[in-house]
């Protein structure tokens, strides 16, 4: 049987559904949930990551420092994992996160533009630490690329490399046939980070360990923007019956998605209109909440902003280009 | 105070000037200073004799070298004005083995060493020290509306998000990102006197490329919409003066919360219209250099008031 290792970001990429307001206890308690389940490694932060609490994608209930040590101390036996983007966090995050124990730093990068994790990569090379590198948004590459920025990643000194499918666009052949070119390119596990948008996470991350891929992402009841990530819960036994070893305990992660969906979420993602036209757009679920407010205020069709998002291949963190597209859908129409 | 106010253009001789580096943004400088009358293209100097910045520099008559600082270190009589446009780390060096010099060094890394120009903001006469810092593209962008902004409102916060395209985003700006945010944060709390500041860059490979832009977030009580529009658009209208490219896309006031969109087009004979995050801080930087020779100039001292 394969192994494959679980990585939950569910207290990190889950912020973007709560506006980045998780608080101590949410935080607490399901670290040591996923702990007790014997889940291999539990990322936090703010949805962008280390330093990222911002007006432009929102401010976090709770500072990064009391974040990580918080997490850390439910942590028995899994793995703490942290998320920077370059531009956004800076090496002085780094080495805080590091002095809270952080086991494992993921840089997160677009997916044509490797070379922006190359001085991070190289500091946490240099602290020993345990350094990934995933490209975000991986449908706006074609297979070669996402390898060829794969392989530079590597070169910088990551250790293990992989896709976000961000938008939650791909369907299973495209991630089999981007998994494997990233396993031809590098000789480091491959990540696969899935969002659920059209339906697709688990089958896309099944399709994943498939080709290749050596870590696979899930959070618990999919917490995660709009539609969510990958189901955890439904990822890990689906994982199981085809054949690929996990070493999670059922039920114990049944239980940490039954806290999570009580006390992390208001209610559990559903893949809404909203979140399929974005997944079609091909544009990051996190704008959702943005995209509505702001279409509303205007009143635009938010679809459509959505649409014209991904007509100017808005890329994560460029939320301040929906307010330019809601102006100019709204004065279209004024004019019509 | 207009920014161009002082510009001695067509009363100097020219002062000789150096660019070192041969990335997008020595090249536009090069371009800028031939366009200038008061500034002379004595050298452009980058490591490698093959690439295009320095072929491009040699085709249009400059001297260059490929020996990087030692060609400037070497030069028989000390350039009035050089500029850096290498990378954050190199100029600490650059201004160690250059500060003994008789030389103005201008800087266009985010190397946070010189005294900061913001030509809106502080005017553009060099420092006695001889080093200036040009901060960095978001800072051109940014400070001059959050200064204005800080003039007339109560503002507690500003966050400051540009992107650039990935094309005119050189390896120097990939390796320098942490720089990017410190210096950018440090000058906008230095010209604003706002504490809580935040600065945020992204790099879009979108194709065709955007325009680069630059938004600044305030959280300000009691500013009203009209008030805002017009402070915003008159710290843009001064910014033209050097860089017409710049313009205001969005002004919006929700509450508390004050959200100005920017735009620079690049107006530049070698960088394409998306690059105006090089565009304004070479401007910027130009503007520096030309002020510079007008005040070693003993004709422009008696022509030029200050």
């Amino acid at each position: 049987m394969n192994a494959v290792v679980i990585h939950d970001p569910t207290l990190r990429d889950g912020q973007h559904a709560v506006r980045h307001q998780l608080g101590v206890d949410a935080l607490r308690g399901y670290a040591a949930a996923a702990d007790a389940a014997g889940v291999p490694v539990v990322e936090v932060g703010h949805g962008n990551g280390l330093g990222a609490s911002s007006l432009q994608v929102g401010r976090a209930a709770v500072p990064d420092d009391l974040m990580l040590s918080t997490v850390r101390e439910a942590l028995q036996h899994s793995r703490m994992a942290v998320f920077l983007l370059p531009g956004w966090g800076t090496s002085d995050d780094l080495r805080r996160a590091l002095r809270h124990g952080a086991d494992v730093v993921r840089v997160g990068v677009h997916c044509t533009e490797g070379s922006l994790a190359e001085r991070h990569l190289g500091f946490l090379a240099e602290q020993g630490a345990e350094a990934h590198c995933v490209l975000m948004m991986s449908h706006m590459a074609s297979p070669a690329e996402l390898a060829e920025n794969a392989a530079r990643v590597v070169g910088y000194g990551a250790r293990a490399v992989g896709i976000m499918d961000s938008a939650g666009h791909f369907l299973p052949d495209d991630v089999g046939e981007r998994i494997g070119a990233i396993r031809a390119a590098v000789d480091v596990p491959v990540i696969f980070h899935g969002h659920n948008n059209l339906g697709m996470a688990v089958a896309n991350s099944v399709a994943a360990a498939q080709a290749g891929a050596g870590i696979i992402d899930g959070c618990a009841r999919g917490f995660g923007a709009g539609a969510g990530n990958t189901q955890l819960e439904v990822l890990v036994p689906v994982l199981e019956r085809t054949g690929f070893h996990t070493g999670i305990d059922l039920y114990a992660l049944l239980d940490a998605a039954e806290f999570a969906e009580h006390k992390l979420m208001p209610a559990p993602p559903v893949t809404g209109s909203l979140s399929i036209v974005s997944g079609l757009a091909g544009v990051f679920s996190g704008f959702k909440h943005q995209v509505l407010e702001q279409a509303r205020r205007a009143g635009v069709d938010p679809r459509d902003v959505f649409f014209e998002l991904g007509r100017r291949q808005a890329i994560a963190g460029q939320e301040d280009m929906i307010g330019d597209v809601v102006a100019e859908l709204s004065a279209r129409e004024a004019v019509a | 105070m207009s920014v161009t106010d002082d510009r001695a253009v067509g009363t100097a001789p020219a002062a000789s000037v150096a660019v070192i580096g041969t990335g997008a943004i020595g090249q536009d400088l090069v371009s800028k200073i031939r366009r200038s009358a008061v500034l002379e293209c004595a050298l452009v100097a980058g490591r490698d004799p093959e690439s295009a910045g320095l072929r491009r520099a040699a085709g249009l008559g400059c001297p260059t070298s490929a020996e990087g600082i030692d060609a400037i270190l070497a030069a028989p009589r000390p350039f009035d004005v050089v500029f850096d446009a290498t990378n954050a780390r190199a100029h600490a060096e650059h201004w160690r083995l250059l500060r003994s010099y008789d030389t103005l060094l201008i800087d266009l890394t985010p190397s946070k060493i010189g005294q900061m120009v913001v030509p809106t903001v502080t005017g553009v006469h060099a420092p006695p020290e001889g080093n200036v810092s040009l901060i960095s593209c978001g800072g051109q962008a940014s400070i001059p509306v959050a200064h204005a902004l800080a003039d007339r409102f109560d503002v507690r916060y500003f966050e400051v998000v540009s992107t650039v395209a990935s094309g005119v985003a050189g390896r120097a700006t990939r390796l320098n990102l942490d720089e990017y945010v410190a210096t950018t944060q440090q000058a906008l709390t230095a010209f604003t006197g706002v504490g809580a500041t935040k600065a945020i860059l992204n790099i879009s490979p979108a194709a065709p490329p955007a325009a680069f832009r630059t938004t600044v977030h305030a959280l300000a009580p009691a500013a009203d919409a009209e008030t805002v529009r017009a402070v915003v658009a008159e710290a843009a209208e001064r910014v033209r003066e050097f860089a017409p490219g710049y313009r205001v896309l969005a002004c919006d006031v929700r509450g508390e919360l004050i959200v100005v969109s920017l735009e620079v087009d690049a107006d530049s004979e070698v960088l394409p219209a998306y690059a105006g995050n090089l565009d304004i801080i070479d401007a910027a930087a130009v503007l520096v250099a030309e002020q510079h020779a007008a005040r070693l100039a003993p004709a422009a001292q008696q022509g030029v008031s200050r």
